[in-house]
């Protein structure tokens, strides 16, 4: 039977112990001690299989019958990542065609999405063939199960970041973030992809920065999306209070009467971020210490209970910088 | 709210893929609880959902003393992980006493038996499982017969939780082993070949260090190096570098810098982001992310990072152990969301962010190992032995 046929396991399994091309192999019994701690009642052919895989790895018997068997090991325990790394050797010391064992580990990937060591056989096989060009496909169709799938989304990063592949990538996750505007993995993968490849050019934060807050008019309450705009921030020269764009878009709704926690807490940030900055020489300043008072005192009554104890703490923590600050700048006009 | 109740219950019935065993009950327990989520519409209304001390004791009892199910073998190469969920979860409910001396000193071998002491190979450690253990290479070193990192840290947990000493421990070998396992980057692998890098393994290194009182297996400025590198854009913290926060990855990140004393190694802005961020997971309960649902395990994750950072004094809501709470199961241990399938890993963390709350008398935890205060009282005085 060759290696590469997949569906092995939906025929009748024959056990080794029955198997005449295995008779020269005295199968090892597990040797788990007289009182085992967290056993496990092992199927039979869970039992056969490593008796088995036991016996060749004391061997380091390379052939096309152990390839085999790492394949049933492998379906009986995908976590076991000794099998997977005798697997490799295996693979190398047949020189076999790596490209078949990309096809097999891709289905087990689609069955196993959220296993480190399948992902991590993907990996080592993509590394030896240097070839990249199946992982975007792949990494696309997990995550067209579980968009948010960890071990896609680091495997795809992996494969951008190593061979370069940055292209439509700034693309597919637009695409994602139209299906789920609350999808934060895909906010990450787009600031990923603006950090490694433009960089935070003042041209490349207006286009963020207008792109965020369309999304943010979709749907106001969305942490993802108010954390990738205060990431952009990060970058703006004039931190989180000098953009006007944001000042503005944040007045209005606030005008308008919205009071979703988000608005209020980076408000609530601005505010502090002035007072630490230029203390209260601001003429028309309206992110003052009383203002951001006013403000946590909201969140911590009414629109944010649950972290009540922390929006006191932060509205003190403003008060006692404001205070700082007016007596630093006493001192300083006194001198 | 209670269209995020919905999305619990959706997400809930689709990871139910694993054959489960317990069907007749979970469908028992099921009909019980859904029937009390139609009569509370609103979650921050929720009446009091009795703890059941006794059958978490029970249910971690047996997976630690009979045999698991077969279908459980996806677990059999970190039976030692599980081993130490249960053990530590029994601690955390004072219930150690009630196994005899001679059970404890069994298990105590049982772990022992899986240390690796190979310095030329540098895979000294503790293996996950005696998978590939044989009667011919019982106490000797052969192929694959490797340590993990991870399952060395649970490994020494355990041992210390059971009452050994650590007098049998390989400490020099595990040294020696772990320099082996740090990347050029500062981040950790868990084993010599095979495995995969991430904070995860950072958390496993420092700890290990910490335990065996010996940093000089680590590159700490390295270290921590990663760890701030993996600090994302919204303040959480990533597996590393540009990968989206976690909770389990910020947990770990921010442990291992407090067990390496280098907390203070993050700029005034960055502990004051990362708090934050860690606090907008209280939802219902604690989610790992944001927009994701609230899960079991994140009320330890995060609950145990904020306490860390001193910022656990914040949470101020009735709704996280109630959220908790529902996650038990009828039949005792808790999964990680309602309606769905316990495990001893959501067990452990159940427990251990109800301690975090000072619910009903569980013992008080020294979050940057993952074990009680008591442990950690005396691992510090077998510390002073060892110097
Ligand atoms: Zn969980």
């Amino acid at each position: 039977m060759s290696d590469n046929s997949s569906d092995e396991c939906d025929t009748q399994h024959v056990l080794y112990k029955n198997r005449p091309e295995w008779s020269d192999i005295t199968p090892l019994k597990q040797n788990d001690g007289e009182h085992p701690v967290a056993a496990i009642d092992y199927t039979e052919e869970f039992e056969d299989c490593f008796d088995y895989f036991r016996a060749v790895v004391q061997k380091k018997e390379y052939s096309e019958r152990t390839l085999e068997l790492t394949k049933t090991a492998a379906s009986l325990n995908p976590a076991n990542y000794t099998v997977w790394q005798f697997r490799r050797e295996i693979l190398k010391a047949l020189n076999k065609d790596l490209n078949e064992e990309l096809e097999y580990i891709g289905k087990v990937i689609l069955k196993q999405t959220k296993n480190y060591q399948v992902w991590h056989h993907r990996r080592i096989i993509v590394e030896w063939l240097q070839d990249p060009s199946k992982e975007k496909y792949l990494t696309e169709k997990s995550l067209s199960e579980d968009a948010k799938n960890y071990h896609a989304w680091q495997h795809r990063q992996w494969v951008i970041k190593t061979y370069n592949l940055y292209d439509g990538e700034l693309e597919y996750v637009d695409q994602l973030l139209q299906d789920d505007v609350k999808n934060n993995s895909a906010w990450n993968q787009r600031y990923f992809v603006v950090n490694n490849t433009t960089g935070f050019t003042q041209e490349t934060l207006n286009r963020e920065i207008d792109y965020t807050l369309g999304k943010i008019r979709i749907l106001m309450e969305n942490e993802s999306a108010w954390n990738y705009l205060r990431g952009l921030l990060l970058h703006d020269k004039g931190g989180l209070s000098r953009n006007e764009k944001v000042t503005d878009f944040c007045e209005t709704f606030y005008e308008q009467g919205n009071r979703s926690p988000f608005l209020l807490a980076l408000i609530v940030d601005i505010c502090s971020e002035k007072i630490t900055n230029n203390g209260g020489g601001d003429g028309n300043n309206v992110y003052t210490s009383a203002r951001a008072k006013e403000l946590c005192n909201a969140l911590a009554t009414q629109y944010d209970t649950i972290r009540a104890k922390y929006w006191l703490h932060i509205s003190e923590t403003i008060e006692n910088q404001a205070n700082e600050q007016n007596s630093m700048d006493e001192s300083s006009t006194t001198n | 709210m209670c269209y995020e109740m919905n999305q619990l219950h959706l997400e809930a019935s689709e990871s139910t893929e694993i054959q489960n065993l317990y069907t007749s009950k979970f469908w028992a327990c099921n009909f019980k609880k859904d029937k009390f989520l139609r009569s509370n519409i609103k979650m921050c209304a929720l009446p009091n959902i009795e703890f059941e001390r006794d059958l978490h004791r029970k249910y971690l009892n047996r997976f630690l003393h009979h045999s698991m199910p077969s279908f459980l073998a996806n677990m059999d190469t970190n039976r030692t992980v599980l081993a130490y969920f249960c053990i530590a979860g029994l601690d955390i409910l004072d219930d150690l006493d009630k196994i005899s001396e001679e059970r404890k000193q069994q298990m105590i071998d049982w772990v022992y038996q899986l240390q690796v002491c190979n310095a030329e190979e540098l895979v000294s450690g503790f293996q996950g499982s005696t998978t590939l253990n044989t009667m011919d290479n019982n106490n000797q070193n052969s192929t694959y017969k490797w340590g993990h990192i991870a399952t060395t840290y649970s490994s020494l947990l355990s041992l210390l939780i059971l009452g050994d000493n650590l007098d049998r421990v390989d400490r020099k070998g595990i040294v020696q082993s772990l320099r082996s396992l740090q990347l050029e980057d500062g981040s950790f692998k868990g084993a010599k070949e095979g495995a995969e890098n991430d904070m995860r393994f950072v958390f496993c290194a420092a700890a290990v260090s910490y335990i065996l009182n010996d940093w000089s297996g680590i590159d700490v400025e390295k270290m921590v190096d990663f760890v701030l590198k993996s600090i994302s854009y919204d303040g959480g913290i990533g597996q590393g570098p540009d990968l989206e926060s976690h909770c389990g990855s910020t947990f770990c990140a921010v442990a291992a810098l407090a067990l390496s004393n280098n907390l203070e190694k993050l700029s005034k802005d960055q502990f004051h982001n990362l708090r934050r961020w860690l606090l907008y997971r209280l939802d219902t309960g604690f989610n790992g992310r944001p927009n994701k649902p609230s899960d079991t395990c994140y009320s330890f994750w995060t609950g145990g990072a904020l306490k860390i950072l001193n910022a656990y004094q914040f949470i101020e809501s009735d709704d996280n152990p109630q959220f908790v709470l529902m996650t038990q199961d009828r039949y005792g241990g808790f999964s990680k969301w309602v309606n769905s399938v316990p495990d001893p890993m959501h067990t452990y963390f159940g427990l251990a962010g109800l301690s975090l709350m000072n619910y009903e008398n569980l013992k008080p935890l020294f979050c940057e190992l993952n074990c009680t205060k008591e442990v950690h009282d005396r691992l510090m005085t077998i510390h002073n032995q060892w110097s």
